[in-house]
């Protein structure tokens, strides 16, 4: 023979809170009987206290149920799971880390294919474009040139001054305890010119028109222009891409060219107010060791980057999910991406070149 | 005749099939509704059949020809043939609207001479009563403009078939109302297949000549409108008269 509760008429979340411990503890004892059917006050805690007695508490506890509360409850509790609602992933916790590990190896391959196989289109499409001149939206290249090149124009020369001026005080303390103060123009010359110059030029890039870059085409392809560029029979990734790889190409080796002539004017000041040394015997100097070729591998170098960082957040912005949140993720991926692949390219770079 | 054809067509993304093993056809030169509820797959199954999703299996005919998603000249044929209105109108930002419409024409007809450009542009946007606004940017459009652009961009090419995902949605009545009085208009006067995806009863009631209903995974109806009434089915039942959702569910 059951014990029997009578459940009050009010039986809301202070009550349900206030008798929970109490049926658990006499489900406990015994086989328990809750009668409902006096409740007429209630709300989504009873609901919850049903659904767990007829769950955990099931083999002891008999329900009875009438009127509104019984009407609720097949409405809201007892329903199927849905897919969202359906239990934990099954499997012990080592295989599903190894799962998930597998998982993401597997993600990451076929992103590395795509972004190759995408690298390879774009060769393709800048090919096919320079021959037949179709494909693009006229006078797209001039806006991007201006927005890459014109726009960028002012931090890149900012930020080189400044490094130049940085490299120049560190090396200028160094090369004084051996009294090789003339040797800065050197250093600055070739350090500038084939390394920091195309690798600084790089990051900026990459954080500023690599970001917008995907950005943008992040955000077209969330509002659909881009599926929309496609129905009408154009090649996104050639309508959208070859304008940008162009406008990169003719304008990195102008920042370049430029960031140089800032860069080494840091050293040259420097220099001045450390040492005093003449900007002319300054540039005399840096002759003698820089040569014209190290002057083209930076821009060969600075132009590769710049490939780096349009194809790269190209990819990230083509290649992105279809909700808003996922604009900002894919555009916090692409800095990393292209950051990433410029060091790549510099340390491949580095084993050509040295 | 029908120009659309689908076999056992299961469409869907990655692994998971969102609608499974659908047989229909699309009659030409009549509006064609496909409807369900928010999630059924409408806007999945609008996509491949526009060439952008690759079914996950069976066949799909399009004027007599079978898409085949890994040709680029199968592809190519089915864009050259189609315009789609997007939800949102798709127009592209950085462009004016004339811009926006003389786009198709310029990417498919690089040498077409700057005033037959002109007057195919026009006479598509006085299509959807939009001359007026030729030269603003989309940021400066309505949604009900926004949308006639992008159907302005659809039909400049006169396209066999015009694909319409929500067309409505978004859209005061009066407005959305408009928009149907326009896809009618389309119909009547140009013969024009069109293919609606929508779920607002009142625009499926006044264009529809055939539907298409997906649910469940599955099409749980394809024929004309007129029959739609007849169908014993729950949740056509339910989605017309909005009663019997317990019964359904």
């Amino acid at each position: 023979m059951s014990d029997t509760v009578l459940l009050p008429k009010r039986l809301r979340a202070p009550e349900v809170v206030a008798l929970l411990d109490g049926i658990c503890r006499s489900a406990e004892a015994g086989p328990l009987t809750l009668d409902f059917r006096d409740v007429e006050e209630f709300d989504s805690s009873t609901l919850a206290l049903l659904n767990y007695v007829r769950g955990r508490l099931a083999n002891v506890v008999t329900v009875n149920i009438g009127g509104a509360l019984a009407r609720a409850e097949e409405s809201f509790v007892r329903r199927p799971p849905t897919e969202e609602t359906k239990g934990p992933p099954s499997g012990s916790l080592p295989s599903r880390v190894l799962t998930a590990i597998a998982d993401r190896f597997i993600f990451q391959a076929k992103s590395l294919g795509r972004f190759l196989a995408m690298l390879g289109d774009e060769v393709y499409h800048v090919g096919v474009y320079l021959k037949e001149r179709k494909g693009v939206y006229p006078g797209e290249t001039w806006n991007q040139m201006f927005f890459m090149g014109y726009r960028s124009f002012p931090i890149v020369c900012l930020l080189i001054f400044l490094v130049g001026v940085t490299i120049s005080i560190t090396s200028a303390e160094q090369l004084r305890h051996f009294g090789a103060d003339i040797y800065l123009a050197d250093l600055v010359g070739l350090a500038m010119l084939k390394e920091l110059v195309p690798l600084m030029t790089g990051v900026i890039l990459a954080g500023k028109v690599g970001a917008a870059i995907t950005a943008e085409l992040a955000s077209m392809t969330v509002l659909e222009e881009v599926d929309a560029l496609r129905t009408m029979g154009v090649v996104p990734e050639k309508f959208l891409m070859v304008p940008r790889l162009l406008a990169i190409t003719l304008v990195v080796p102008l920042l370049v060219a430029m960031a140089d002539v800032v860069g080494i004017f840091g050293g040259i000041v420097v220099a001045r107010v450390t040492f005093g040394t003449p900007p002319a015997a300054f540039i005399r100097e840096m002759m003698t060791s820089v040569k014209w070729t190290d002057f083209g591998w930076g821009l060969l170098k600075a132009v590769v980057f710049g490939w780096a960082v349009v194809v790269g957040s190209g990819f990230k912005g083509l290649t992105v999910g279809r909700s808003a949140e996922e604009v900002g993720r894919a555009t916090t991926e692409s800095v990393v991406l292209s950051i990433t692949l410029i060091i790549l390219i510099d340390c491949i770079f580095a084993f050509l070149l040295y | 005749m029908d120009i659309i054809r689908a076999r056992d067509l299961t469409v869907g993304y990655g692994r998971t099939e969102v609608l499974r093993d659908l047989a229909f056809t699309v009659p030409e030169g009549r509006i064609t509704v496909v409807l369900g509820v928010s999630g059924s797959g409408k806007s999945t199954l609008l996509k491949t059949l526009a060439g952008l999703l690759p079914p996950l299996g069976g066949e799909y005919d399009f004027a007599g020809s079978r898409v085949d998603y890994r040709s680029e000249a199968s592809l190519r044929f089915l864009y050259g043939k189609i315009g789609v209105l997007y939800q949102g109108g798709a127009l592209l930002n950085g462009l004016s609207l004339f811009e926006n419409v003389a786009l198709p024409i310029r990417m498919q007809h690089p040498k077409m001479p700057e005033d037959m450009v002109r007057d195919m542009v026009y006479a598509s946007l006085a299509q959807v009563e939009l001359a007026g606004s030729a030269e603003k940017y989309p940021a400066e459009l309505s949604g009900g403009m926004t949308k006639r652009g992008g159907l302005a961009r659809a039909l400049v090419l006169d396209p066999d078939v015009v694909f319409c995902d929500e067309p409505s949605s978004g859209l005061d009545p009066i407005t959305s109302a408009l928009l149907d009085d326009l896809l009618l208009r389309l119909k009547e006067t140009f013969k024009m297949t069109l293919v609606v995806v929508t779920h607002e009863l009142r625009s499926i009631e006044r264009v529809a000549d055939s539907v298409l209903v997906v649910n469940d995974g599955g099409l749980r109806f394809s024929g004309d409108y007129a029959d739609l009434a007849a169908a014993d089915d729950k949740f056509i039942r339910t989605f017309f008269l909005r009663k019997d959702s317990h019964d359904n569910a």
